[in-house]
């Protein structure tokens, strides 16, 4: 008996003497906290109310279950280059099998807010229960490549081994996510399966219950109003300040329910929450009258960064009803001439109040290093002479009495474009667009549509689909790949420009482009990979399947209670302004 | 009264079913539906859409859509909520609670200001004092209450700003309501429901007002009032036992309305303060085609809408006399 407990003992000596802490760069915050100061609470917002704290249900991407879990997963990425580090693994993977097989060892001392080990059943339980289709989780497709499912397995307490089916870019993202415990979902998955899941950790579970392996632990939740998140003893014991002080700061962060943007601008002006979302020129000249008045105390940061969202016109290429039409959107020629038309400096100017980004590809310009990457591919900047001998080009020389081109035949060069109503900054890009393309003699029916409709029409599918061209835009994605797995490769359904019955890809570039997805998505080097993209924006440059418009910035502000922000050139759309491990009040 | 109250019952299931046929078609002929947004979200693939709309049952013909909410429905089981994946009476009941307490406070200080008031007026018709009620009642008539609420939001900010006084302008709680102690939670949440509340009752009362004023005036000028008079019968009496219990008979007939109103919230009222109560969560859920909840809902408030119908009709035969139920 005694020699039993001296053995446990000296286990436990000997896994807390090999657990060190993660220890957080000191590079990451251009203010640090030198004063040792701790306490306090950050003050934000939510626009929309929290929906569940069931991790495996959780639909949103600003849900309870990641603002608690924030600092987690088994690799992080360094804002500074982009790269992958260990994070609650104890070092890089162990790769084999040709890029195909992980082996990581998980850090040691890591727990749970209730005080249990985090280990290697905790990362195979969550991964099994997100990969149930039943469970209906928001993560399933990040386990699988291709259709096929990615394997994990438990090699000892603290070991698991991740096998791809195929090398994957997205190797460390997909592996990083967050492990919940296997002593609370695990035992009832294996006694209910995916039923018992979604049952767990709805709103009416008691916020004591909710266990959490991240920053934070839930303190409390009031329906409509607001959630309070306490700090994590438990995380603080292996996540260290670069003084070897305990993180977070902070002791508490609390999330005010707004439901409106313009009511988040209200308090942040009011003083009553830290920070706001700067949405456009106008917010920004609230936020400065304020500050120049003296009625609020606080930084703020114009043009950080572009937005990681992209806004772009794309053409119908299946409209086997209207010969005419599709012969006319499937012309190259055509598709540059309207690349011309774009006057992208305008829509900047007067969409976007002046704080926007010019864009020429799919890739959204904040991702610099893919950009570099491409910065040889071909661009059809505004230039109405170039767009008008383009269609001269293509047979419309003749203008009609409204002033229209017309081809030999006497049909005009018209077409319908739709967005969705109510999108304030989509309506006036549409209207700069259809105005340049009357100076050419091309008339434009430009017409604001229900949202839902439109996406009906953009996803359709077949030989005759219901629309001409459509302005709308996308956002999400990673600055690991670039390129969207079902917007870059022919058949994928936002493949927008050309979704016939088969899937099939009509032109050498689609094919080109499509192939070069696949191999970019497969190549692990940072570089190789990026030289790839690059190769995938001269085929899009050249094809011009779709006429990329302009993007908004990003901006930050946050009030003077705030220490611990990112440094200026570390800021921007995709990693933020600060993270709130680092943050502290003054 | 209990075969009334039979008939009721069996009156209101057709009107019932008709209703849920209504409200869930109706929703249904809305473009696109609850997974539309996810689709253009290039992360989410072809084939995570399809196990969704197949977890969600949105891959069924609406029909069948239909039958089996309704046959869940007679179960007691209103159906799973898209966005919270949760019984849609979970997610509906906290909230209803919520604006219960705004519409109860605001119902209460409406008939308070509404009755005097009305009654005032038509005692001293034309007097100055009536007159100037007037003034203000027709000025408050033409306000919409949202457009009120910022106004007085507005006041209050310059209050606040130039008195330092921490008057809430939003919301149902303080920031440190969690420690605060039972009666310092129940002083916080009243400090925060007195101002939607007189809003709301002050912009309401004015119709009520001019309805109690004109009934008054019309039962003070029939002969039995006159006969009392006549007979000597004090003022107090004639105006309270004699045309008061007369002159609401129309606003009784109106209480059924109450019960599905005292759940379905204050309205915009609720979005400009911020208030977490029924319509902030309704009008997301419009926005994000969230079924069940939706129709859910509103099968419930169809329900009180009958039940406070049948109570009102009883309620009308213990004021009036002249009305059976039997």
């Amino acid at each position: 008996m005694k020699k039993a407990l001296f053995v446990a003992l000296a286990m436990t000596v000997g896994s807390a003497a090999s657990a060190a802490p993660f220890v957080w760069p000191a590079a990451w915050t251009a203010e640090q906290n030198t004063a040792n100061k701790r306490g306090g609470e950050y003050r934000y917002y939510s626009l929309s109310d929290y929906k569940t704290f069931n991790p495996f249900t959780s639909a949103e991407a600003d849900s309870i279950p990641t603002l608690i879990a924030s600092g987690t997963g088994l690799f992080a990425q360094d804002p500074r280059n982009d790269e992958f580090i260990p994070y609650m693994a104890d070092a890089k993977p162990t790769v084999s099998n040709n890029g195909k097989r992980f082996v990581v060892k998980i850090r040691q001392g890591m727990k749970f807010s209730d005080g249990q080990p985090i280990t290697a059943d905790d990362f195979v339980t969550t991964m099994r229960i997100h990969m149930d289709d039943k469970v209906g989780s928001n993560s399933y497709d990040s386990f699988r490549l291709a259709g096929k499912p990615i394997t994990i397995k438990k090699i000892d307490n603290y070991t698991v081994q991740f096998d791809f089916p195929q090398v994957s870019s997205g190797a460390y993202e997909r592996m990083s996510f967050t492990p919940w415990p296997d002593h609370v979902f695990g035992k009832a998955y294996r006694e209910g399966g995916a039923e018992a899941i979604k049952k767990m950790w709805t709103l009416g579970t008691n916020p004591n219950q909710i266990v959490s392996p991240g920053m934070w632990t839930l303190g409390s939740y009031r329906a409509g109003e607001r959630a309070v998140l306490e700090r994590n003893e438990r995380w603080g014991e292996w996540n260290k300040d670069s003084r070897g002080n305990a993180l977070p700061y902070l002791a508490s962060a609390s999330y005010r329910i707004v439901g409106d943007a313009n009511a988040a601008l209200a308090a942040y002006l009011a003083g009553q929450i830290d920070a706001v979302n700067v949405r456009n020129a106008d917010d920004l000249a609230q936020i400065k009258r304020a500050m120049d008045a003296g009625r609020l105390k606080a930084t703020l940061i114009p043009n950080v960064s572009p937005q990681a969202t992209s806004q772009w016109i794309t053409f119908n290429w299946n409209k086997a009803g209207d010969p005419f039409k599709q012969k006319l959107f499937r012309d190259v020629r055509f598709r540059r001439a309207m690349s011309h038309i774009a006057n992208r400096k305008a829509m900047v100017d007067l969409a976007l109040g002046g704080l926007g980004t010019e864009t020429y590809f799919s890739v959204y310009p904040i991702f610099r290093q893919q950009i570099a990457a491409g910065a040889n591919a071909p661009k059809y900047p505004y230039n109405l002479q170039a767009a008008s001998s383009l269609l001269r080009q293509m047979g419309f020389t003749k203008k009609n009495a409204q002033g229209y081109l017309v081809d030999n035949s006497g049909k005009v060069l018209e077409f319908n474009l739709s967005t969705n109503a109510g999108n304030t900054v989509r309506e006036q890009l549409g209207r700069i667009f259809a105005d340049e393309a009357k100076k050419v003699g091309v008339k434009v029916n430009f017409t604001p549509i229900d949202f839902n409709n439109l996406v009906n029409q953009l996803t359709s599918k077949g030989e005759n689909r219901p629309f001409d061209a459509i302005l709308l835009g996308l956002s999400g994605g990673s600055n690991v790949w670039s390129f969207g797995s079902n917007v870059t490769p022919c058949g994928g359904n936002l493949h927008s420009y050309n979704n016939n019955s088969k899937g099939t890809c009509l032109t050498s570039q689609e094919t080109l482009m499509t192939k070069l997805y696949y191999q970019g998505d497969a190549t692990l080097d940072d570089a190789k990979r990026r030289a790839i993209g690059g190769q995938i924006m001269k085929a899009e440059g050249e094809l011009q399947p779709v006429i990329y418009l302009v993007g908004g910035n990003y901006h930050v502000t946050f009030n003077e209670r705030l220490g611990g922000e990112y440094p200026r050139n570390l800021m921007d759309a995709y990693y933020g302004s600060r993270d709130l491990a680092l943050t502290f009040i003054k | 009264m209990i075969p009334f109250l039979l008939r009721r019952v069996v009156q209101s299931i057709p009107t019932l079913l008709l209703a849920s046929v209504l409200i869930f078609f109706v929703i249904q002929l809305a473009p696109g539906d609850f997974l539309t947004p996810a689709r253009l979200n290039p992360n989410i693939s072809p084939e995570q859409l399809e196990i969704l709309s197949r977890n969600f049952g949105l891959d069924r013909p609406v029909w069948e859509q239909y039958f089996r909410w309704m046959g869940n429905m007679f179960r007691g089981d209103f159906g799973l909520s898209f966005q919270y994946q949760q019984p849609v009476l979970d997610v509906v009941w906290p909230r209803i609670k919520n604006s219960l307490w705004l519409v109860l406070l605001s119902t209460l200080l409406f008939y308070a200001i509404a009755i005097p008031v009305g009654v005032y007026g038509a005692v001293r018709q034309n007097s100055l004092g009536d007159k100037s009620i007037n003034v203000v009642l027709y000025f408050l008539l033409g306000f919409p209450s949202f457009f009120l609420a910022l106004i007085v939001i507005y006041f209050i900010l310059l209050a606040r700003d130039s008195t330092g006084l921490d008057i809430p302008i939003g919301g149902m709680t303080s920031n440190n309501y969690e420690q605060l102690s039972t009666l310092g939670r129940v002083w916080d949440i009243a400090k925060h429901l007195i101002i939607p509340a007189v809003v709301l009752a002050v912009s309401d009362a004015a119709g009520l007002t001019r309805v109690i004023r004109g009934q008054m005036l019309e039962v003070m000028r029939s002969d039995y009032v006159r006969t009392a008079r006549a007979k000597g019968v004090g003022e107090r009496s004639v105006i309270w036992k004699h045309t008061f219990r007369n002159g609401i008979l129309p606003i009784v007939a109106g209480i059924g309305g109450l019960l599905p109103a005292a759940i379905s919230g204050a309205g915009f009222m609720e979005v400009v303060f911020a208030y977490p109560g029924v319509t902030p969560m309704l009008l997301t859920a419009i926005n994000t085609q969230d079924l069940y909840l939706i129709a859910g809902f509103t099968v419930i408030t169809t329900i009180l809408l009958v039940i406070g119908n049948a109570i009102s009709d009883l309620l009308l035969a213990v004021v009036d006399p002249r009305v059976k139920v039997a």
